[in-house]
C-alpha cells in the first residue's frame, strides 16, 4: 500500500513520528511513484516560498524601531506614557463586562460607542464594546470617522497631547454605590 | 529561564529575537512594509505594557506571534475598502510598464504574484497555517500553540493547503499556455 499524502506532507516537513517515519522512508526507496509525488510536494513547497521576504528588507528600521521602544519604555526621566494604560487606570474594573455606550469627550467632539468585541482589545479592563460603526464625530461633520476604530482616534487624540476623558453612559461605577 | 516583559535586558532579548519572525509573518497578512512595522512596534508596546512574567523564550514568542498575528488581521479588516482601491490600482495596466526588464525578473515577478493570489485564496483557517509553516520556518507543535490548535490539526491542514495551492496554482498554468 501506497504513502497517504497526509503522512508524505508531514514526512516532509519532518514532522512524522516513529515508527511510521522509518516506515516511509523504506517505503520510498522502492516505490518510484512515491518518491515523485514526493519530489512534486517539495515543488510546490520551492514554489509557495517564492513570496518570502528577504530578511536584510524587513530588518531595514529593526534598530530605529527599537530605539523608539527603549525611549518609550525604558528612557531615563520619561514618564510611561501608554494611552491605553491611562484610560484604563480611569475606569473602574468594577464595571467589567457591563454592556453599555461609551462617550468620549474631547473639545467639542463626542464620540460614542456600543456593542462589538474590539473595545476589549484596547481597554482590557472593561468590556464594553465599541467599534468604528458606533463612532461618530457629532459636533460638525467634516471628515467621516467610519474609516477610523476608537482606538485609531484614541490613539491620534493622545498624539496630539488633548485630556482624554471617557465616561460610560447610564452606569455608576460600583465603588460608589459602596459595593 | 524566565522572561519578564518589563525587564529592560529580556525586552531587548525578545526583540533581538523576533523582530524578523513578526515582520515576516506581519507582511504576508498586510503586505506592506511601513504598515507592518507599525504594527510590530505595536505589538512589542503591548508586550510591555502587559508587564508579565513568560516561563520560557518560546512562550514569549507564541504570545508576541499571536498578538502581532491578530492586529494585522484587524487592520486588513478595518481598512478592507482601502485596500481594495490599493489593489485595483495597482492592477491597472501601467503605461510605465517596463519593457526592459530582464524577462527572469518579470517571471519571478509573476510567479511570486501567482503564489501570493493563490495562498490569499485560501480559507483563513488554512492560509495562517500554511503561511507560518511555509515562511516563519515554525514546527507544527509552535505553529499550533499560537492558533491554539492541535499538532494533529496543524499537520492536517497544512496538507489541506498544500492540495488546494496545488490545485489553484496548476489550475493557472493550464489557463496561460
Ligand atoms: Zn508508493
Amino acid at each position: 500500500m501506497c504513502i497517504d499524502l497526509q503522512m508524505l506532507s508531514a514526512y516532509m516537513d519532518g514532522e512524522l513520528k516513529e515508527p511510521y517515519k522509518t516506515q516511509v522512508k523504506e517505503h520510498l526507496e522502492h516505490c518510484a511513484a512515491c518518491r515523485n509525488l514526493l519530489e512534486d510536494m517539495k515543488k510546490l513547497d520551492e514554489k509557495i516560498q517564492k513570496d518570502v521576504f528577504l530578511e536584510e528588507e524587513l530588518n531595514r528600521n529593526k534598530d530605529a524601531i527599537y530605539k523608539k521602544l527603549d525611549a518609550k519604555c525604558f528612557g531615563e526621566g520619561r514618564q510611561v506614557s501608554f494611552f491605553r494604560r491611562k484610560i484604563q487606570m480611569s475606569i473602574p474594573t468594577a464595571i467589567t463586562a457591563a454592556a453599555a455606550a461609551v462617550f468620549i469627550f474631547v473639545g467639542g467632539f463626542v464620540f460614542f460607542g456600543s456593542n462589538a468585541k474590539e473595545t476589549n482589545d484596547i481597554l482590557p479592563s472593561f468590556s464594553v464594546n465599541a467599534d468604528s460603526e458606533n463612532v461618530r464625530l457629532v459636533s460638525s461633520g467634516k471628515n467621516s470617522l467610519d474609516d477610523y476604530t476608537l482606538e485609531e482616534i484614541l490613539q491620534y487624540l493622545d498624539g496630539k497631547g488633548y485630556q482624554v476623558d471617557i465616561s460610560i453612559k447610564g452606569l455608576q461605577p460600583l465603588e460608589e454605590k459602596g459595593e | 529561564m524566565e522572561i519578564k516583559s518589563t525587564n529592560r535586558e529580556d525586552f531587548r532579548k525578545v526583540y533581538d529575537a523576533n523582530y524578523t519572525l513578526l515582520m515576516q509573518v506581519v507582511m504576508h497578512i498586510v503586505y506592506n512594509q511601513e504598515i507592518a512595522e507599525d504594527l510590530v512596534q505595536e505589538t512589542f508596546e503591548r508586550f510591555y505594557v502587559k508587564n508579565i512574567s513568560f516561563p520560557t523564550m518560546d512562550d514569549a514568542k507564541y504570545w508576541l506571534l499571536r498578538v502581532s498575528k491578530n492586529l494585522a488581521l484587524n487592520h486588513v479588516r478595518r481598512n478592507k475598502r482601502e485596500i481594495q482601491l490599493v489593489d485595483k490600482v495597482k492592477k491597472m495596466p501601467s503605461e510605465t510598464a517596463n519593457y526592459f526588464d530582464s524577462s527572469k525578473a518579470v517571471m519571478e515577478e509573476e510567479d511570486r504574484k501567482a503564489v501570493r493570489d493563490a495562498v490569499n485564496a485560501l480559507p483563513e483557517n488554512l492560509r495562517s497555517v500554511i503561511q507560518l509553516k511555509e515562511y516563519s520556518g515554525l514546527d507544527y507543535k509552535a505553529i499550533g500553540k499560537i492558533l491554539g490548535i492541535s499538532e494533529t490539526n496543524v499537520k492536517v491542514r497544512v496538507h489541506r493547503a498544500r492540495k488546494k495551492l496545488e490545485e489553484i496554482l496548476s489550475a493557472e498554468d493550464k489557463d496561460v499556455y
